[in-house]
C-alpha cells in the first residue's frame, strides 16, 4: 500500500495534509487564499476558498498531464495544380480529426483554459505504422475513407498528414481558481464543492465527477473533469426537487451523490451510471429524527455518513455504493443509525474508513474497526499528530503584528462558527459580507502585508486578482504565456525542507478530508500517540531490554561446556510424506504416496505406488532444478524438474491448496540446502518470472562454487568409457580461445576414418515451410588409415571447404591415444599424444563452436573441457523461488531489482527473502503483496431474421461463450480462481474499453466471426460479440515493497559506475507509454527519490539501457528509439532519434547491454542491431534471427519468442511456449551469435540477466 | 506485537545440560548404570524428552518395574511433569546447584499423592493447549485460540515438540498480537511460583492513567507490602522497570504464560 494523504483545515483556513507514512502535519504552501472546505481523490483537490469560489490543486502526479493535439491536413489532387488544399464538396475539411468528421483548424485549436501551456510549435508526423516517411510525412490514398500508404502511386487522388501539437497543465502544485459563473464573482458564490466518481463501474479510467452548491442552492455539475483535464469545462445546472434548497452535497467514489437540504431532509441523485454522469432523478431521503435537521453527509462507496445540527453522527444502512446507479433503494439506504460522539463534520474515504471532526473539542478522530462485515466501526480514536508549518506561512501570519498563538486564539474566539456551520443561509450571507476577504477585496485582509509576505512563488491564481485569464475560461497563449513563465517543475508538493521551520502545537481543526486517503483499518498509520505502537526502535535501546538479552546471553556461555551432550530433540533428519497424484512428464496423473526423507544432508524424493511397497520413481533432491506452480484452478499442482531423471518432468496434484504448499515449502527449504542457496540473494543472479507470476532466482555463484577449476580455468571432465563412438557432448560456452579439449581413447584395430569434430549449430532455411538444416562444422580433424592421410577441414553451411592434408597419421590402430585442442584466437592448435600436430586457422569463430563429437571405430574414455569461462549449462541452474506475484522483474549488476506486477505496481526488492507460500519460516524483510488481474470471457451471438441477434449459433460458430479465439469455451460460471490465495474483486461486468471499440450495451459488431469487429452496427453486420471481464486479486507477501502511485509498464536498471554504492539509472515507462527517470537510486536506497518525466513524442512500450549511455525504446507504433545527449551528469539525456524498425516488422520489446542490442517484433521474430560502434551508437541495420527449429522444439506449443534479455556477455529469450534459451556463439564478429542453448521448460514469462557478469 | 525476535530467539535457544541418574536401591543388574546425559530445551516439557532415558535406564530395573511410569525427583522432591522444564529448574535448583543439572530416576513407588500421572504425550498435549487458550482469554477473551483451526493448534504443539522455532513463532505471533480495537492485552497471564504452588491474579498492562505497568507493579499487587522480592524467570533476573505488555509478548513460555518464580526474602 502506497502512502496516501489526508487533508485537515485549520481553524485559520490553512490546508495541511497528512501522509500516511508520515506522522506529522504539513502544511500546504501558503499562497495568500484561506479555504473552508474541501474534498479529493487521489491527486486532484477541489476546495471552496474563503471567497466563495472554487479552486482545484492537482499534486503528486509524477508524469505531467499532457495532451496531444491532433489535425489531419487533407489535400486532393487536381489536374493542373497537382495536390491543392481545394478539396471537393463532398469532401471532408482541409484540416479534420482522424475519421474526417470534425473540423480541425490548427488555428482553431487553443488551450482550453490559463491552466494549459503549448510545448512547441505544430509539428508533422514523419512515421507511419514505424516506417518513415518521405515527402514532408504525406501518406497517399486513392479516395478518402481509405488505406494510406507511404508511396505515392499513379492513382493517388488524395494525401493527408499528421500535425500534432502537445499542451501541458502548467498549474501543478498550485492551486487554480475555475471561473466564476457570473462576470461578477459576488452575484453568486459558492457554499459548497465535492469531487468523486474516480471508481464508477465501467467508466473511463480517469474519469471525476464534481458537483458543486451555489449561495443561491442551486445544485452545479462540472462537466468534462477527467486527470486529463483536471478543471473541466463547464457548469450545469442540475435542477432539484421544488422545495428543496441545497446546502451541502457529497459525491461518492462511485458517483453516489448526496445532498443535505435545508429543512434537514436529504436528496440522493439516482440513476449516475458510466453512460449518465449526472444522473437521473432526485430521491427524497427523511432526516433521522423528526426535529433533527440534516446539515452534512459525506458518501463513501457502501456507508453514507451524516451529521445533524445537534452534532449528532448517523450512519445510513442498506447503502451500496456499485449498483447505486441501478437501483433507487440502494442509492439511499433503509435506514439512519445513530452514532455515538458529537462530531461537527464527518469524512468517507475511498475504501469506508471514516474521519471525523470533533464538534467540542476540534479534533481529528478515526473511526477504529471499521471493515466490510461492519461498515460502522468500533469506536473514535483521535489522532494525535503534530503540525509541521511552513516559514512562508509563519511569517506571513508573524507580519500581522501577533504571534500565530495569538492569531489562532483570536479567530477562534472572534469567529467561533464561521467556518463550519455554513448551512445557515443567514449566516453566509452575513460572512460575504463581512468576512475579511470577500469577493470584491484581494484574498487576503490586510492590503499592505499582504504584498509584503507573499511568497516567492505565489502559486493562487485568484479570479478576481487576475481578471481576463481566468482559469476555465480561454486565453490568448501569446499574450498571457508570461504568466507561467515561472512553471514550478518540482513534482513534490511541499517546498524544501530547509525553508521550513517546525513548530509542533496541536491546532482546532475545522474539517478533514479523507477522500485521497486510503489507509487500510488492519495498518494503522503512525498517527496515534498510544504506548503500545511504533516504538519498537526506543525499545531496543531500553536499558532493561539490554539487560534481558545480556543475562539470556549468559545463559549460554554456562551452558556451552556441555555442548557435547546429546541434544534431547532430534532436528537433523526427518521424513514427511502424503498422498498426492503423479504424472510423469505430460501422462495421466495417477494416485501415489510422496515421501520426502531427509537424513543428515541428503534428500531423496520416493514416489510409491498407493500400496506404499513399490516405487514409481525416486530421485535425489540434489537433482531439482526448479519446482514450480503448474496448477489449474481446481487442480492444486506442481511441476518438479529434474533434468538429470527419466522422466526430467514430473508433476504432482494434490487434494488442497494448503497440502501444495506445504509440499512446496519442503521442497524449497530441502533444495536451497542442498544447493546451498539459502538466505541472502547473490547481486549477480539471472531473475525469471513465470507464466504465473512467480518469481525465482538463479544465483551464478552456486555453480561456480562446485564447478571445478584448475589454474584459473573451469574445468568439466566426463568419463567415456561406456559410451560408444560416435558420441556427441555439448559444449556450453562454445570453444573461445583459451579453451583446451582433451579426449583420451583408443583406436580400434580395424579403423579406417577415424575423427573428432567442433561442430556448430546448423544453419537453418525455409523452404516450402520445411526447415532444411546445412550443417556447420568448425573443425573437422580426420585420419584416413587407409590412405594414410590426415584431412583437417571445415563445413560452412553444408559445404566443405579446401582441404588440408597431412601425408602422415600420428595415431595407430589398436594404440591408445590423447588428442588436444586448443583454440587460440586465430586457429585451433592440435596435439597427439602431447606433441603438437597441426594448426587450423579458424573458417567459423571457435566461439560458435557447440558440440564436440568423436566418430569412427575407436573407444573414447576421458573427455577434459577446459574453459577460461565458466561453463554453464541451463539444465544444472537451480531456481530458487522467493515469494512475490509479479509480471516483470529486471535487476542490474549491483543487486538493485525492481519488478512490475499485473496491475502495473512498481515494487522495490527488499534484499530479503522467502514469503509467499513459505510463510514466515525461513523468510527475512518480506512484506504483504497484492496484485490484480481480470478474467476475460466472451459472449458471441449471431443474427437472424426472425429473432434477431440471439445465442443460437451456427453449427459451425464457435461456442457462444468463448475466449478471445473462440476456440476455448469459457462460460462465466466455469471460472475458478486459481488457489486460496485468489479472491474476487468484482462481480462480472460488461467490459467497455475492448479495441475496436463498443455500443452502449458493450456489443462489438462484425461481418462474421474470425474479423475485425467495431462499435457500430451496419447493415451487413451477423455477429456481435461483447466482452465481459471479473477482476480477481491475489495476496501474498514477498521480500518486495510497493512503490508509489504511478503505474509502470517497463523499467531498466543500469549502474552508472563500477563500484558497490554507485548511481544507479533507472528508466521506467508508465502505463500511458511516457518515459521517467527515477531519481537518486542506488544500492542503499533501491527505491530513489522522485520520478522524472522525460517527454517523447510517441508514446513508449519498452525501455532499455545499457552502459556506454545507451538507452533504447521503442514506440507504440513499432520503431526504436536511441536516446541522444546522455552524459553522466544529464542521464535523462537530450532527445529521442528514431530508429527504423526491421522491415515489414513492428518492434514490441527492446533489451540493450554491452553484448548488443536485441528486439523482438510483433510476429515474435528476434533482430540484433548491427554495426553498432563508438561512432555509430545507433548502429546501421536489423539482422534476423529466424525462429529455427531448436526453439520451437524447446517447448510444446513454442512458435516465436516472448521475451529477450541482453546482459554483459549473454542473450538469453524466453519462447511463447514458456521455454527458457540462451544465445551461443556471440563474438565481437559475430553479434548475432549462432543457436540456442536449451534450458528447462517452465512456463518462463520474463527474465533478466543484466546482473550476470 | 512480538517482533524483538532477538530476545524470542534467544528464549527459545535456552538449553540445561542435565545429568539423569537411576535411583540405587532400583538397580537390579549387576552392573551400575551410566548417568545419561542430556541437553534439554528449557520450554519443553520432561515426557516430551525422557523418551530416551527411559530406554536407557529400563534395562537395568525388575521386569516388572519396566512398564511401570517413569517418574524424575530432585533432592527428594518429584519433578511435576506439567511445569515447564525450565520453571522447575527456576524453583528447584539453588543458586549452589551446578550445572549440569542432576537429576535422580525413579521406576518404583510413584508419589501419585505428589505428582500426577501421565499416560501419554497426548495428556501433556492437552494440557499445554488448555493453558494455552486460558492465557488467551486472559489476553483476548479467547477471540484468537477460538478462531485458529486445528492445524495451527498442531503447529504450535509440533513446533514445540520438534524444537522449530520458526514453525511455532509462524503461529503463535497471532497469539501476541494486540488486536485493532485494543491497545494491550486485556490481561496479562503470568504464574508466581512460590514454594508452595502458585498464584494467578487478573493484571492489566495499563494502568488506570493509561500508563504502562512493569514488573514493579505486577509484583505490589500480588504481594502488597513485601519489598525485596527476587524474581526469576528464564533462569534470570528481570529488571523490576520491565514493561509487563512487553514481557508477555517476548519472555513467556510457549504456553503463552509468564512462569515467575518469586523467592520472598524476610
Amino acid at each position: 500500500m502506497p502512502s496516501s494523504l489526508l487533508f485537515g483545515i485549520n481553524n485559520e483556513g490553512r490546508v495541511h495534509t497528512l501522509s500516511t507514512t508520515g506522522s506529522m502535519w504539513r502544511e500546504l504552501p501558503y499562497a495568500g487564499q484561506e479555504f473552508k472546505k474541501l474534498s479529493g481523490v487521489p491527486h486532484f483537490l477541489w476546495a471552496l476558498g474563503g471567497d466563495h469560489q472554487i479552486y482545484v490543486y492537482v499534486h503528486g502526479l509524477d508524469i505531467p498531464i499532457r495532451v496531444v493535439e491532433e489535425s489531419y491536413e487533407n489535400e486532393r489532387w487536381l489536374p493542373i495544380e497537382g495536390f491543392t488544399s481545394r478539396l471537393l464538396p463532398t469532401d471532408r475539411y482541409n484540416h479534420s480529426n482522424i475519421d474526417g468528421s470534425v473540423n480541425r483548424s490548427i488555428d482553431k485549436i487553443t488551450l482550453p483554459s490559463m491552466a494549459w501551456q503549448w510545448e512547441g510549435k505544430w509539428k508533422v508526423e514523419l512515421t507511419l505504422n514505424g516506417q518513415p516517411l518521405d515527402h514532408d510525412g504525406w501518406t497517399y490514398a486513392v479516395d478518402f475513407p481509405a488505406q494510406y500508404s507511404p508511396k505515392k502511386q499513379w492513382k493517388s487522388c488524395v494525401r493527408r498528414r499528421l500535425w500534432q501539437r502537445s499542451r501541458r497543465y502548467s498549474a501543478m502544485n498550485t492551486w487554480c481558481a475555475i471561473a466564476p459563473l457570473h462576470q461578477d464573482a459576488t452575484s453568486e458564490p459558492f457554499i459548497d464543492v465535492s469531487i468523486g466518481g474516480q471508481k464508477i463501474a465501467g467508466a473511463c479510467p480517469g474519469t471525476m465527477l464534481v458537483w458543486a452548491v451555489t449561495s443561491h442552492n442551486r445544485v452545479m455539475f462540472r462537466t468534462g473533469v477527467s486527470d486529463k483535464s483536471p478543471e473541466g469545462a463547464r457548469w450545469s445546472h442540475v435542477q432539484t426537487p421544488p422545495g428543496c434548497e441545497v446546502c451541502q452535497l457529497s459525491v461518492g467514489p462511485t458517483g453516489l451523490v448526496w445532498a443535505a437540504v435545508l429543512d434537514g431532509r436529504a436528496l440522493v441523485r439516482s440513476g449516475v451510471t458510466r453512460d449518465n454522469h449526472q444522473g437521473d432523478t432526485w430521491v427524497e431521503v427523511r432526516s433521522p429524527g423528526d426535529s433533527l435537521r440534516l446539515c452534512q453527509v459525506s458518501v463513501g462507496v457502501c456507508s453514507v455518513w451524516g451529521v445533524t445540527h445537534d452534532k449528532q453522527v448517523w450512519f445510513r444502512k442498506g447503502v451500496k455504493g456499485e449498483c447505486a446507479g441501478m437501483s433507487e433503494e440502494l442509492a439511499a439506504g433503509c435506514g439512519w443509525v445513530e452514532m455515538v460522539g458529537r462530531m461537527a463534520e464527518v469524512s468517507v474515504s475511498a475504501n469506508d474508513q471514516v474521519f471525523a471532526v470533533g464538534a467540542d473539542d476540534r479534533l481529528v478522530y478515526f473511526r477504529t474497526g471499521v471493515c466490510p462485515e461492519d461498515l460502522t466501526g468500533k469506536r473514535w480514536r483521535s489522532l494525535h499528530a503534530p503540525l509541521q508549518v511552513s516559514r512562508a506561512s509563519s511569517s506571513a501570519s508573524l507580519s500581522r503584528g501577533d504571534g500565530k498563538y495569538n492569531r489562532s486564539l483570536n479567530t477562534l474566539q472572534s469567529r467561533p462558527s464561521s467556518m463550519i456551520e455554513q448551512s445557515n443561509i443567514a449566516e453566509i450571507d452575513d460572512q460575504s459580507h463581512s468576512a475579511p476577504m470577500g469577493p470584491t477585496s484581494l484574498p487576503v485582509g490586510d492590503l499592505t502585508s499582504k504584498f509584503e509576505t507573499e511568497p516567492r512563488h505565489a502559486k493562487t491564481w485568484n479570479p478576481v486578482q487576475s481578471v481576463g485569464s481566468i482559469v476555465g475560461t480561454e486565453c490568448h497563449p501569446e499574450t498571457d504565456e508570461s504568466v507561467w513563465s515561472e512553471s514550478s517543475r518540482d513534482s513534490c508538493i511541499f517546498a524544501e525542507d530547509e525553508e521550513l521551520c517546525w513548530a509542533e502545537y496541536e491546532a482546532p481543526w475545522s474539517w478533514v478530508e479523507a477522500g485521497a486517503c486510503t489507509m487500510e483499518n488492519h495498518n494503522l498509520p503512525n498517527w496515534f500517540v498510544d504506548g503500545t505502537s511504533g516504538n519498537s526502535q526506543m525499545e531496543l535501546e531500553q536499558p532493561w531490554r539490554v539487560q534481558i538479552l545480556s543475562e539470556l546471553k549468559a545463559r549460554s556461555v554456562n551452558v556451552d561446556a556441555y555442548t557435547h551432550y546429546e541434544h534431547a530433540i532430534d532436528t537433523t533428519s526427518w521424513v514427511h510424506s502424503g498422498e498426492a497424484r503423479f504424472s510423469m512428464g505430460n501422462g495421466p496423473f495417477v494416485d501415489c504416496i510422496l515421501q520426502l526423507e531427509w537424513v543428515q544432508s541428503i534428500g531423496t524424493l520416493t514416489v510409491l505406488n498407493p500400496d506404499g511397497a513399490t516405487a514409481m520413481n525416486s530421485f535425489a533432491l540434489s537433482d531439482v532444478n526448479c519446482v514450480q506452480l503448474c496448477s489449474e484452478p481446481g487442480n492444486p499442482r506442481l511441476a518438479v524438474h529434474v533434468p538429470r531423471n527419466n522422466p526430467p518432468l514430473v508433476r504432482f496434484q494434490f487434494a488442497s491448496d494448503t497440502q501444495l504448499e506445504e509440499w512446496q515449502a519442503h521442497f524449497s527449504t530441502t533444495c536451497g540446502k542442498l544447493h546451498q542457496v539459502v538466505g541472502k540473494v547473490g547481486d549477480e543472479s539471472v531473475w525469471a518470472v513465470s507464466n504465473l507470476g512467480d518469481v525465482f532466482i538463479w544465483d551464478p555463484t552456486e555453480i561456480e562454487s562446485y564447478q571445478l577449476r584448475e589454474d584459473e580455468c573451469y574445468v568439466q571432465k566426463y568419463d567415456l568409457s561406456r559410451k560408444e563412438s560416435p558420441y556427441k557432448v555439448k559444449l556450453h560456452t562454445g570453444c573461445i580461445p583459451g579453451t583446451k579439449i582433451t579426449i583420451t581413447g583408443c583406436v580400434g584395430d580395424d579403423a579406417d576414418r577415424i575423427g573428432v569434430n567442433l561442430e556448430s549449430e546448423p544453419t537453418y532455411k525455409l523452404k516450402h515451410k520445411a526447415h532444411t538444416e546445412l550443417e556447420n562444422i568448425c573443425l573437422h580433424f580426420n585420419p584416413r588409415f587407409r590412405e594414410g592421410v590426415t584431412v583437417r577441414n571445415a563445413m560452412i553451411e553444408g559445404k566443405w571447404g579446401g582441404e588440408e592434408r597431412d601425408e602422415q597419421i600420428a595415431l595407430q590402430r589398436g594404440q591408445e591415444f590423447k588428442i588436444c585442442i586448443e583454440a587460440t584466437e586465430d586457429a585451433f592448435v592440435i596435439h597427439i599424444d602431447d606433441k603438437k600436430n597441426s594448426t587450423f586457422r579458424h573458417r567459423l569463430p571457435p566461439h560458435s563452436a557447440s558440440y564436440f563429437s568423436v566418430w569412427g571405430r575407436l573407444q573414447p574414455f576421458k573427455l577434459t573441457i577446459k574453459s577460461p569461462e565458466i561453463i554453464l549449462n541451463p539444465l544444472d541452474m537451480y531456481w530458487r523461488q522467493i515469494g512475490g506475484h509479479l509480471r516483470r522483474v529486471e535487476t542490474c549488476k549491483v543487486g538493485v531489482t525492481w519488478g512490475v506486477g499485473y496491475d502495473h505496481t512498481a515494487w522495490v526488492y527488499t534484499g530479503g527473502w522467502g514469503g509467499g507460500f513459505l510463510g514466515t519460516l525461513d523468510s527475512q524483510n518480506v512484506h504483504g503483496m497484492t496484485d490484480c488481474q481480470d478474467y476475460k470471457v466472451y459472449e458471441n451471438q449471431r443474427w437472424n431474421p426472425v429473432t434477431g441477434y440471439t445465442s443460437a449459433g451456427l453449427p459451425t460458430d464457435r461456442y457462444m461463450w468463448s475466449d478471445s479465439t473462440g476456440k476455448q469455451k469459457r462460460t462465466r460460471d466455469q471460472v475458478k480462481l486459481l488457489s486460496m490465495r485468489w479472491q474476487w474483486q468484482s462481480d462480472w461486468m460488461t467490459d467497455f474499453h475492448v479495441p475496436g471499440g463498443v455500443d452502449g450495451d458493450g456489443w462489438q459488431y462484425a461481418v462474421d466471426f474470425p474479423a475485425t469487429y467495431h462499435a457500430n452496427k451496419h447493415f451487413t453486420d451477423y455477429v456481435r460479440r461483447r466482452r465481459w471481464y471479473r477482476r480477481c486479486a491475489v495476496a501474498t507477501t514477498g521480500p518486495w515493497q510497493e512503490l508509489g502511485h504511478t503505474k509502470l509498464l517497463d523499467l531498466c536498471l543500469e549502474p552508472v559506475e563500477d563500484f558497490a554504492d554507485t548511481k544507479v539509472v533507472l528508466w521506467a515507462l508508465a502505463t500511458g507509454g511516457q518515459a521517467m527517470v527515477r531519481i537518486g537510486v542506488s544500492k542503499s536506497n533501491p527505491m530513489g527519490h522522485v520520478w522524472e518525466h522525460v517527454t517523447s513524442d510517441q508514446a513508449l512500450c519498452s525501455i532499455s539501457c545499457g552502459p556506454y549511455k545507451q538507452v533504447w525504446a521503442v514506440g507504440r507504433k513499432g520503431c526504436a528509439f536511441y536516446r541522444l545527449g546522455v552524459t553522466e551528469d544529464k542521464l535523462e539525456g537530450e532527445k529521442w532519434h528514431c530508429v527504423e524498425p526491421p522491415g515489414g516488422g513492428q518492434l514490441r520489446q527492446i533489451s540493450a547491454d554491452v553484448i548488443g542490442v536485441w528486439a523482438l517484433d510483433l510476429q515474435g521474430r528476434l533482430h540484433v542491431r548491427k554495426e553498432i560502434s563508438k561512432a555509430f551508437p545507433e548502429g546501421t541495420h536489423w539482422q534476423l534471427i529466424d525462429v529455427d527449429p531448436p526453439v520451437l522444439n524447446a517447448a510444446p506449443n513454442s512458435t516465436g519468442f516472448k521475451h529477450v534479455s541482453v546482459g554483459k556477455k549473454e542473450v538469453w529469450a524466453t519462447t511463447n511456449g514458456g521455454a527458457m534459451v540462451r544465445r551461443l556463439g556471440i563474438c565481437p564478429t559475430n553479434p548475432a551469435g549462432s543457436g540456442w542453448d536449451t534450458g528447462i521448460s517452465g512456463n518462463w514469462q520474463q527474465l533478466s540477466v543484466k546482473a550476470f557478469n | 506485537m512480538a517482533n524483538d525476535r532477538e530476545v524470542l530467539r534467544e528464549v527459545w535457544e535456552g538449553k540445561l545440560p542435565i545429568c539423569f541418574k537411576l535411583d540405587n536401591d532400583e538397580v537390579v543388574d549387576i552392573q551400575q548404570p551410566d548417568p545419561f546425559y542430556l541437553m534439554v530445551p528449557r520450554l519443553s516439557y520432561f515426557p516430551l524428552v525422557t523418551d530416551k532415558v527411559k530406554k536407557h535406564f529400563s534395562k537395568y530395573v525388575s521386569k516388572e518395574l519396566q512398564d511401570q511410569e517413569m517418574w524424575m525427583e530432585f533432592n527428594g522432591q518429584p519433578l511435576k511433569w506439567q511445569y515447564p522444564i525450565g520453571v522447575l529448574s527456576d524453583l528447584l535448583r539453588g543458586p549452589e546447584d551446578h550445572l549440569p543439572w542432576s537429576i535422580t530416576v525413579h521406576f518404583d513407588k510413584f508419589p501419585e499423592l505428589v505428582i500426577y500421572k501421565f499416560s501419554n504425550k497426548e495428556t501433556i498435549e492437552a494440557y499445554f493447549m488448555s493453558c494455552l487458550k486460558e492465557a488467551d482469554v486472559l489476553k483476548h477473551r479467547g477471540l484468537i485460540a477460538s478462531g485458529m483451526q486445528k492445524k495451527d493448534h498442531n503447529q504450535l504443539w509440533l513446533g514445540l515438540q520438534n524444537d522449530k522455532f520458526d514453525q511455532f513463532w509462524a503461529v503463535n505471533r497471532k497469539l501476541m498480537e494486540i488486536t485493532a480495537d485494543q491497545e494491550s492485552f486485556k490481561y496479562i497471564p503470568f504464574r508466581c511460583y512460590t514454594d508452595d504452588g502458585y498464584r494467578q491474579k487478573l493484571i492489566k498492562p495499563l494502568g488506570e492513567d493509561g500508563r504502562k505497568k512493569t514488573l514493579e507493579d505486577l509484583l505490589n499487587e500480588m504481594f502488597p507490602g513485601r519489598s525485596s522480592i527476587n524474581v526469576k524467570i528464564h533462569g534470570m533476573n528481570p529488571p523490576l522497570e520491565t514493561p509487563l505488555q512487553w514481557m508477555s509478548e517476548h519472555l513467556s513460555y510457549p504456553d503463552n504464560f509468564l512462569h515467575f518464580v518469586v523467592q520472598l526474602e524476610s
